[in-house]
C-alpha cells in the first residue's frame, strides 16, 4: 500500500526530467506535424467559388464530388498500380541482388556493395530528369531498340498505355539501393547453420529461401516493404518531372492530382479531400510499420 | 567442381549486370554534360567525342545556379544543425527515462512518415503565413528538420541504449547535470550515430523537392532541385547539355558526402530493423 505513492513520485520525477529533453522535438512535432495535419484536414469542408471569388463552407461536398470525378478514379487506380508493382518488383530484384551480394564466394564484395548504393545518393529530381532523357522518343533507349532492329520504338512518355509504366521503371531503379541494403543487412544476420540444416533436410534453393531465410528476417522485410510502400504511394517527384500525369490523365497519381487541384486550380478543399483519401489508404501500412518497429 | 565454377561465374556476371543497370543512367548523365547539344541528339549513347566544358560555364555564369546553390547550402546545413540539436536530447530522453506518453510520442513520430505531403502543405501554409515564413528559408529548414526526426531520433536512441548508464553515473557523482553528462559523456561516444544523422539530414534536405517547390514563390528563393525541375520548359522543351551539367553539379556534393558517410548511414539504418 505504501509503495504506490513512492513509485508515483518517482514516475513524476522521471517525467519532469524527461520533459526538457523531449521539449524541442515535441514543439517541432506539434507545430510542423500535428497542427498542420489538423489544419490541412479541416480545409476539406471549404471550397473556393470562382464566380463570387469567395471561400465558402460546403460540408461534405468535396468528398461526394470525388467519386463522380473520373480523373480521381483514374488517379486512385494508377496510384495502386504504381505502388504495388513498384514495391513488388523492387522486392524481387533487391532480394536477388542482396542474396548475391551476401554470397561468400563473391569477390570485391565491399566495392560491389558501395556501387549498389549509388542511385540512392542522387536527388529524386535528377533521377527523374535522367530517365526523362532515356525515354525520349529520339533518346538512348529508342536508339538502342532501333539498333536491335525494332522498326517503330514506342513513345514512352507520350503513349497513354506506357506513360505510367515508364514512371514505374524509374521509381524501381531509384528504390533498389535502399531495399537491397536493408535486406542484405537482414541476410547477414541469418546464421549459416540453419541454412545448412535446411540443406541437410533436402530443401532446394527456393524452399530454403521461402521457408527458412525469409521467415527469420521477417522484421526487416516488413519494415522495408511498408516503408517503401508509404514512400512510393506519397511520391511526387518522378511523375511530376517525367509526365506531369500525362498524356491527359494517363499517368496521374493521387499526390500529383491533389497538388494540381490545390495549387493550379485553386481548389484547396478538393486537394485536401484527396489527401485524406491518401491518409486513409496509408493508415494500414503505417499500423503494420509501427508494430514492427516498436516490437 | 565444374558446376561450382559455373555458379561462381554466374554469380559475378549477375552482380556486374545489376551494377551496370544501376550505373548506366549516371554514366549517360556525365556524358551528356560533356557533349554539345547537337552531339547529344546525333549519338544519344556514345562517348563524348570532343569534350566541351561550355555546358558548365553556361550553367554557372548565365543561370541563377549560384543563387539557388546558396539557398540549398543554407537550408541543408541549418537542417543538419537543427536536427542534431533537436533529436539528440529527444533520443536521450527515450533511451534513459520512462515517462507517460513515451509510446504515444514514438508512435506519432513514426506515423509522421506517412502523412501525405498535400495535407501537410495545406496546413503549413496557414502556419507559415501567420509567422511570415512563406517564401522564406527558415520555414523550409523547420520542415526538413521535422522530416529527419523519425529516423534520427530512433537511430540515436539505439546508440544511447548501448552506452552503459554507469559511465554517466560516474560523471553525475562528480556534479554533472543530466544535460552536461549528455554533452560530455554520451555524445562523444555516439559520434558514428551523429554522423549518420548528419548525413541523412543533409541528403534529405538537399534532395527534397515537393515542399521546396510549393513553399518558395520566386526564383531567388528556390533550392537546387526546384531550379533543376524548372529546366523543363513549357511544352517540355529541354536543353539537355546544360541541364545535365547542372544536375551533375547538384549531385556531386551529395555523392561525395554519401561516399564518406555511407558506412555510418547504413549501419544506422539497418541497426534498428535487424534486432
Amino acid at each position: 500500500m505504501s509503495a504506490k505513492p513512492a513509485t508515483q513520485t518517482r514516475r513524476w520525477h522521471q517525467e519532469r526530467q524527461a520533459l526538457p529533453f523531449i521539449l524541442p522535438a515535441l514543439l517541432v512535432l506539434l507545430g510542423v506535424s500535428l497542427y498542420p495535419l489538423i489544419q490541412g484536414v479541416s480545409r476539406v469542408v471549404y471550397a473556393y467559388r470562382a464566380l463570387t471569388q469567395q471561400t465558402v463552407f460546403v460540408g461534405w461536398e468535396n468528398f461526394s464530388l470525388l467519386f463522380q470525378d473520373p480523373t480521381f478514379i483514374r488517379a486512385l487506380g494508377n496510384s495502386l498500380v504504381w505502388t504495388l508493382t513498384s514495391v513488388g518488383t523492387m522486392f524481387l530484384l533487391s532480394y536477388s541482388l542482396a542474396t548475391m551480394l551476401n554470397a561468400r564466394a563473391l569477390r570485391f564484395r565491399r566495392l560491389f556493395r558501395s556501387a549498389t548504393l549509388i542511385p540512392w545518393a542522387l536527388p529524386g529530381v535528377v533521377v527523374s530528369l535522367i530517365w526523362r532523357y532515356i525515354f525520349l522518343s529520339g533518346g538512348p533507349l529508342n536508339a538502342l531498340l532501333a539498333s536491335l532492329g525494332v522498326a517503330h520504338p514506342p513513345d514512352w512518355l507520350t503513349n497513354p498505355q506506357l506513360a505510367l509504366w515508364t514512371c514505374i521503371i524509374a521509381n524501381i531503379w531509384m528504390g533498389i539501393p535502399f531495399v537491397t541494403i536493408m535486406l542484405l543487412a537482414g541476410l547477414q544476420s541469418v546464421e549459416n547453420q540453419i541454412i545448412e540444416a535446411a540443406a541437410i533436410d533436402g530443401a532446394n534453393y527456393l524452399q530454403t529461401q521461402l521457408r527458412v531465410v525469409m521467415p527469420s528476417i521477417k522484421k526487416v522485410i516488413m519494415i522495408v516493404l511498408t516503408l517503401e510502400a508509404i514512400w512510393t504511394f506519397n511520391s511526387f517527384d518522378i511523375v511530376f518531372v517525367l509526365t506531369k500525369g500525362g498524356p491527359g490523365s494517363a499517368s496521374i497519381t493521387l499526390p500529383l492530382y491533389a497538388y494540381q487541384n490545390a495549387f493550379m486550380y485553386y481548389q484547396a478543399g478538393y486537394g485536401a479531400a484527396i489527401g485524406i483519401v491518401i491518409l486513409l489508404i496509408l493508415l494500414s501500412a503505417v499500423v503494420l510499420y509501427i508494430r514492427e518497429v516498436l516490437r | 567442381m565444374r558446376s561450382r565454377s559455373v555458379k561462381h561465374i554466374l554469380l559475378h556476371v549477375g552482380v556486374i549486370l545489376f551494377i551496370c543497370l544501376l550505373a548506366f543512367p549516371i554514366v549517360l548523365l556525365v556524358f551528356n554534360a560533356l557533349k554539345t547539344e547537337t552531339e547529344i541528339f546525333e549519338s544519344p549513347m556514345g562517348i563524348p567525342r570532343d569534350i566541351t566544358w561550355s555546358n558548365f560555364r553556361h550553367v554557372i555564369l548565365d543561370t541563377s545556379f549560384l543563387i539557388n546553390l546558396r539557398n540549398s547550402v543554407l537550408v541543408a546545413f541549418s537542417t543538419v544543425l537543427l536536427a542534431v540539436i533537436v533529436t539528440a536530447p529527444a533520443g536521450y530522453a527515450l533511451s534513459r527515462f520512462k515517462f507517460r506518453g513515451r509510446t504515444l510520442f514514438s508512435m506519432w513520430l513514426l506515423a509522421t512518415q506517412a502523412f501525405p505531403g498535400i495535407i501537410m502543405v495545406l496546413g503549413l501554409f496557414t502556419v507559415l503565413t501567420v509567422y511570415g515564413l512563406i517564401n522564406r528559408l527558415p520555414g523550409l529548414i523547420i520542415m526538413h528538420t521535422s522530416f529527419s526526426m523519425p529516423f534520427s531520433i530512433w537511430l540515436l536512441k539505439g546508440y544511447f541504449d548501448k552506452i552503459p548508464v554507469e559511465l554517466e553515473e560516474a560523471a553525475r557523482i562528480d556534479g554533472c547535470s543530466r544535460l552536461r553528462s549528455l554533452i560530455r559523456v554520451v555524445l562523444p561516444l555516439s559520434v558514428p550515430g551523429l554522423l549518420a544523422v548528419g548525413t541523412f539530414s543533409l541528403l534529405l534536405s538537399w534532395n527534397e523537392f515537393f515542399f521546396a517547390l510549393v513553399v518558395m514563390r520566386d526564383n531567388a528563393h528556390y533550392t537546387l532541385p526546384v531550379y533543376l525541375a524548372r529546366f523543363v520548359g513549357s511544352g517540355g522543351v529541354v536543353q539537355w547539355g546544360p541541364l545535365s551539367a547542372a544536375a551533375l553539379l547538384v549531385s556531386i556534393p551529395v555523392f561525395l558526402l554519401f561516399m564518406l558517410g555511407q558506412r555510418y548511414l547504413v549501419s544506422g539504418l539497418t541497426g534498428g530493423a535487424i534486432k
